[in-house]
């Protein structure tokens, strides 16, 4: 290495480049940034030895520390699963009817059971629990499949015609579009159906379609037709309904049939999640059955 | 004025020689965690290939450019696991070309939305995402459900995802275009030659509510409903899988 020109001015080291007469400085970076970027280059050292880093033929460098993220969040989780244990205590019995009992409940989980409503439940029912079209309302008190916390609680844990080997299976046919009634049947029986639910109907036609009823929807629905909790029948002569209860919606229903689903909770959320759930439908129920 | 360095800048050959050994840095860096990938990817029993009628969802999902706003991909965090489920394995994406993790989700990250949701659902939020979740910022994709899946392509994309590494036998390539119309078979005639040939976890049914038609909204539902369905996580190794 020769001696390094210098700049008879500032007394820096020139690079020894020149163009056109112009030298350059060779200044040095500050000793800060210097001392930083050698730091940084130790620290990535270490960390090198103490974490997981190279791969090798058949395995990886695991560190002197023994990091793993996956046992890291496994710990987590039970940490969090510990201290939810204490903070939902009530939750851990299973005797589901003794909890719909305690009035001291509400109070204090309600808020943070909407959380987990909201989270799982509010993109088909909502968050004010009413439904939608398509997806029932779970607090005028018209129930599927009974409204006794014990069926709410199978209800969300299997689902409804959902992918669990104990779902609850509920179908409409579509009598219709399948052939067993014929086109003036079903509009029959729409009639039938409105006068059952008490609205506007067209008598004589409604009179025709109480037979093609009997026949062929009763089984399901009952000879009354307010339905029937074992299969999930729906009743007919309420206000409520999940795809409409105008004439063409009855239509669509009787022709093309109806097959909701209702996922399987089961595996998705804990059993405690699910009482938890179970019990907010409960408490968020409307006050005055009709 | 001569130092090591401009030395090496002299001897041509040398400096070639000197580039190619940094150079090749980078690429060994990159390459050679891919030698060890058997190890990477977790034993985890009930992973199989996507079926055609899933491939050609997984198709419309890059398409429409959902990664764009969601994820595949369950961090080990606390927070992504309560909300989301199990952390996603790299099992999980061992066939998809390319995988659809990411960093950013304006969305809920997609990697177990199988089964969360109804099809119906599923249909409904597509065509007006508004009108089921208040306050959501997503784009209606309602076209889907009147545009007919197109399945010509389909055997051929089998055949480039199995030269990708993807075990596709030569009668599911054949077939595919067949098997994609009878995933979507609302009287599931064919359910049986379907688990046959991808295994018992093929749902066969009527996905996007036009039974009798083929739609690019039953390859998407179909595709949406089996994320993170397969691998059976009971059959996991916890031990086996830290890392």
């Amino acid at each position: 290495m020769s001696m390094k020109e210098k700049d008879p001015v500032s007394g820096t080291d020139l690079t020894g480049h020149e163009w056109d007469g112009i030298k350059e400085l060779d200044t040095p970076v500050p000793w800060a940034a210097r001392w930083a970027l050698w730091i940084s280059i130790i620290i990535a050292a270490l960390y090198w030895v103490f974490y997981p880093s190279f791969p090798s033929v058949r395995d990886y460098a695991k560190g002197m520390l023994g990091y793993s993220s996956r046992a890291e969040v496994a710990t987590a989780l039970q940490q969090a699963d510990a201290s939810r244990e204490m903070t939902f205590a009530p939750f851990a019995s299973g005797d589901i009817d003794k909890l719909a009992a305690d009035p001291t409940l509400e109070a204090r989980y309600s808020a943070s059971i909407s959380k987990l409503y909201a989270d799982n439940c509010a993109a088909c029912h909502r968050n004010d629990l009413k439904g939608q079209v398509g997806f029932p309302n779970l607090v005028d008190r018209h129930w599927l499949w009974s409204g006794t916390p014990e069926e709410i609680e199978a209800t969300i844990r299997y689902g409804i015609n959902a992918q669990h080997d104990d779902t609850r299976i509920a179908q409409m046919l579509a009598f219709g579009a399948d052939g067993m009634i014929e086109n003036q049947q079903v509009e029959e029986v729409t009639e039938f159906v409105l006068f059952l639910s008490g609205q506007q109907h067209d008598a004589t036609a409604a009179e025709a379609g109480k037979l093609v009823f009997e026949e062929n929807c009763a089984a399901c629905h009952g000879d009354d037709g307010r339905g029937g909790y074992e299969i999930g029948a729906p009743d007919l002569g309420d206000e409520s309904w999940i795809y409409g209860g105008d004439r063409d919606a009855i239509y669509h229903s009787i022709h093309f049939g109806r097959r909701g689903v209702m996922p399987a909770w089961d595996g998705r959320l804990s059993d405690a999640q699910i009482r938890m759930l179970t019990l907010y439908l409960l408490w968020n129920a409307e006050d005055v059955p009709s | 004025m001569s130092t090591q360095h401009q030395k090496l800048e002299r001897h041509s050959l040398g400096f070639a020689m000197a580039i190619l050994m940094v150079a090749s840095i980078g690429g060994i860096v990159e390459i050679a965690p891919l030698f060890t990938i058997e190890n990477t990817v977790e034993k985890v029993e009930g992973m199989r290939p996507y079926t055609p009628l899933e491939l050609a969802g997984r198709d419309i999902y890059v398409r429409e450019g959902c990664y764009a706003c969601h994820s595949q991909m369950i961090r080990t965090l606390r927070s992504d696991i309560e909300r989301y489920g199990h952390y996603s394995l790299a099992a999980e994406s061992m066939y998809d070309h390319p995988f659809q993790w990411g960093s950013k989700r304006t969305g809920p990250d997609l990697a177990r939305i199988g089964g969360k949701y109804s099809d119906a659902w599923h249909v409904a939020h597509l065509e007006a995402p508004r009108d089921l979740v208040e306050g959501s910022i997503m784009p209606g994709y309602a076209f889907l459900s009147e545009t007919r899946l197109a399945t010509g392509h389909l055997p051929a994309s089998l055949k480039a995802l199995s030269r990708a590494g993807v075990p596709y036998t030569d009668t599911q390539i054949e077939n595919a275009e067949k098997d994609a119309a009878w995933q979507a078979d609302a009287e599931q005639y064919f359910e049986g030659e379907l688990q046959a040939s991808y295994g018992e976890n093929v749902q066969v049914r009527d996905y996007d509510g036009q039974p009798g038609r083929l739609t690019e909204m039953d390859a998407l539902v179909a595709y949406l409903q089996v994320l993170g369905t397969l691998a059976d996580l009971d059959s996991l190794n916890l031990e086996e899988v830290q890392r």
